[in-house]
């Protein structure tokens, strides 16, 4: 604190200084201007002098500077030269009370200041107020004329143009009367300006006041905005219009629901159906899968409708099972028949493709557009096969999009970036074979290991990465094109991802174990293809499939193992191409090959695991593999020569329990 | 695109019992209707201003609160309406049994 008063005192101090000597120097400097000044006028006055006295001899007249010189020596030597001169008595009365005082040499200098001092002032005035006056009023008119234009013409600033112009009126009115007429004509150019404009504005509101043209209401109804607001608006209404439940039932005096005892005892039961008659009609249902933040959704993949050649031939519908109605969510289409349909895990919006060229393809349900907002190249980098499996695998921050086309091609892509694959791998069988791969399956939460099913009726299993990347294993049994493959995913206590089933052309539904090449047990109930075959997500030993006779099997191996545990054969006896479970397990959507898919309730207490059914399943495993054994040593014993295929049917005709 | 608005429109009109669809703008102009001329302006007038006054009263209870869809059960009609910052969807019922 002291040091700061300290320095402060000192500040005061140096300014107090300052000041002085800024005092100092001005008083010096207005001393010097006086001098000057002084100095200035006498050698004016000199030089001044001289040229009066040229001219006035010329004229014959005695010069001033000997007049001058007569009248101080005539008002200094007064009482003695007063009677020579007479025209000195004039000076006489204003000279005599001078001339008593003692000191009489300074006052000629006095007298010829005061002459010289009323010589100067009026040159001045004249230069000064001329030059001032006109050019300051000119310049000040001009400028603000400019400003006042620009104003008017900028119609983004109303309210500055408004500011403007009671400031003009007040400038206009200082002006001198012969600039006004000038300026007048701009003040009544700029308020029809205004007034247009405003007018203009009311004109528009009474015009929205009034009933819209045809022209207008087509611009509003290609606006974006009000397309976005019915397709919001139009979803929102259709689901409300379906859900027309009446909420005024009055139980006490109805009928009661006397179909619910009766459904109970049924293990599957028909929901619902989705159709679309301008979307799906015709077309195959070439994949189901459900997406995994909204689970009430489905998506179907549809091949194309031979019968409407100018529609796409691909089309991916996205159905809710939640509301009843029974228009899609999404439409979505391609060029290409899309053969397989997957929702990108992680990202909600996003929607992948497989097509029958090999390209992948990407929608997005945020974009107003059915056509897809991405896809990949048709280059010998990527596919040029049919793409029958997709597959996305791994974990939020790092996850793949595997794809696999008919000529045993497995791209790995990112979604970030669909110009390349991130690698490829091509799938040989022993002599450089490519293997013809219809369906796919990882383990769950597995994404190196996978199994896959070809066409030439062996399953594989194959790998990503590693020293034999690839296919590692067969498993040879069918004797058709296997259609359909499913790895058991159902967690706990008992891990059963060895376990898979296979679906053939063959009638045959097949059940294996990765650790073993021989199937443990095959299921020849089935009249007809088997297309395709699915675990439950719930319990671990059930599984359904379809066929084309239009039937779908819900096989649970702890109940039985000769016959399907619940069967139902869908109205009209489509073929089934294609069967899914919802994450829960609670229903069964089939898909047909006219664009239909069914969607069957399956009893919650057939669908849901007790509590022993793994060790159960492990139990009923044990035992298929030592019937398989059995029959093996008996085929030995008896030595049975037959064909190949009698071996698989002594083994269905064989008693397991 | 249009033909979108088209479908969605002729999608809601199929529903059994809807007896017609207008859509509005927020001055309450229909825009879309397939209902006659008189009828869809009483219609527009009268439901915009209604939707205007719920949307306000469930604002004024709570001001982060905003009116999503209105439905009004009436003994021969139910009105079904969704609103929405420019424009109203307004769709008229007739009980199905």
């Amino acid at each position: 604190m002291s040091d700061r008063r300290a320095e402060l005192e000192r500040k005061k101090a140096r300014l107090q200084a300052l000041r002085e000597e800024k005092d100092r120097r001005r008083r010096e400097k207005e001393l010097k201007d006086v001098e000057e000044a002084t100095n200035r006028v006498l050698l004016g006055t000199e030089g001044d002098r001289k040229e009066v006295d040229e001219l006035l001899t010329s004229l014959g007249v005695a010069p001033v500077s000997e007049v001058l010189t007569s009248i101080s020596s005539a008002s200094s030597l007064t009482p003695e030269h007063s009677h020579n001169h007479t025209p000195d008595t004039s000076l006489l009365p204003n000279s005599s009370p001078n001339s008593l005082t003692a000191i009489k040499k300074r006052t000629p200098t006095l007298s010829v200041v005061a002459v010289q001092s009323t010589n100067i002032p009026p040159k001045e005035m004249v230069l000064y107020t001329k030059q001032t006056q006109t050019t300051t009023s000119g310049h000040e008119r001009d400028a603000h004329a400019t400003d006042y234009y620009v104003l008017t013409y900028d119609d983004g600033q109303g309210e500055d143009e408004e500011g403007s112009l009671p400031h003009l009126g007040g400038f206009g009115s200082k002006l001198p009367p012969g600039i006004l007429p000038h300026g007048l004509p701009q003040v009544k150019e700029v308020q029809p300006a205004v007034t247009a404009l405003e007018q203009e504005q009311a004109k528009q509101e009474v015009k929205e006041v009034r009933e819209l043209s045809e022209e207008e209401k087509q611009m509003i109804i290609l606006s974006e905005d009000f397309q976005h607001f019915v397709d919001r608006a139009g979803r929102v209404m259709e689901r409300v219009l379906c859900e027309n439940v009446d909420c005024y039932t009055d139980y006490s005096g109805g009928l009661g629901e006397e179909g619910l005892d009766e459904k109970s005892h049924q293990r599957i039961s028909l929901n619902r159906g989705f159709y679309d008659e301008r979307w799906s009609r015709n077309r195959c249902v070439t994949s189901m899968d459900w997406c995994p933040q909204f689970p009430e959704l489905l998506l179907a993949s549809y091949n194309n409708n031979e019968d409407s050649p100018n529609d796409p031939d691909g089309v991916v519908l996205i159905w809710n099972t939640k509301f009843k109605k029974s228009t899609p969510e999404y439409i979505f289409h391609c060029q290409s028949a899309v053969l397989s349909a997957k929702f990108a895990r992680f990202h909600p919006n996003l929607i992948l493709g497989g097509t029958y060229s090999g390209q992948i393809v990407l929608w997005d349900n945020r974009v107003q557009k059915r056509t897809p907002i991405q896809r990949t190249p048709l280059s010998a980098s990527a596919h040029t096969h049919p793409v029958y499996c997709l597959s996305v695998v791994g974990t939020q921050n790092a996850h793949n999009l595997i794809s696999i086309s008919t000529d045993g091609r497995l791209c790995s892509w990112s979604l970030d970036m669909l110009s390349q694959p991130q690698e490829t791998l091509d799938l040989h069988r022993m002599q450089s074979k490519p293997v013809a791969v219809t369906c796919l399956d990882f383990p769950h939460s597995d994404v190196n290991n996978f199994v896959v099913g070809s066409e030439e009726g062996a399953a594989y299993s194959a790998c990503r990465h590693g020293a034999k990347a690839g296919i590692t294993d067969t498993y040879d049994g069918h004797q058709g094109p296997v259609m359909g493959i499913s790895v058991n995913a159902v967690q706990g206590g008992i891990d059963f991802s060895h376990m898979f089933v296979t679906s053939s052309m063959d009638w045959t539904i097949k059940l294996w174990s990765l650790k073993d090449s021989k199937p443990i047990y095959s299921f020849e109930d089935n009249g007809d293809y088997v297309l395709d075959v699915k675990w439950s997500p719930a319990h671990p030993a059930l599984f359904a499939a379809v066929d084309c006779s239009g039937k779908l099997d819900l096989w649970n191996l702890n109940q039985d193992t000769e016959v399907p545990a619940a069967s139902i054969t869908v109205e009209g006896n489509p073929a089934l191409s294609k069967v899914s479970w919802t994450p829960s397990g609670l229903h069964v959507t089939v898909g047909d090959n006219q664009g239909k898919i069914w969607v069957y309730d399956v009893a919650e207490n057939f669908a849901h695991p007790r509590h022993d059914e793994w060790n159960k399943f492990l139990h009923t495993t044990q035992e298929l593999r030592n019937n398989q054994v059995d029959e093996e040593l008996e085929k030995l014993n008896y030595s049975v020569s037959n064909t190949p295929l009698s071996s698989m049917s002594s083994i269905s005709s064989t008693p397991l329990r | 695109m249009s033909n979108e608005v088209e479908e969605t429109m002729k999608r809601i009109q199929s529903h059994k019992g809807v007896v017609g669809t207008i859509v509005v703008n927020s001055e309450g102009i229909p825009i879309k209707t397939t209902l006659d001329n008189t009828t869809t302006v009483q219609y527009a007038g009268l439901i915009s201003s209604l939707a205007d006054k719920a949307r306000s009263v469930v604002r004024d209870l709570d001001p982060s609160n905003d009116l999503t869809f209105l439905r009004i059960r009436s003994k021969k009609h139910e009105i079904m309406v969704a609103p929405d910052k420019e424009f109203i969807l307004i769709v008229v019922q007739s009980p199905t049994d």
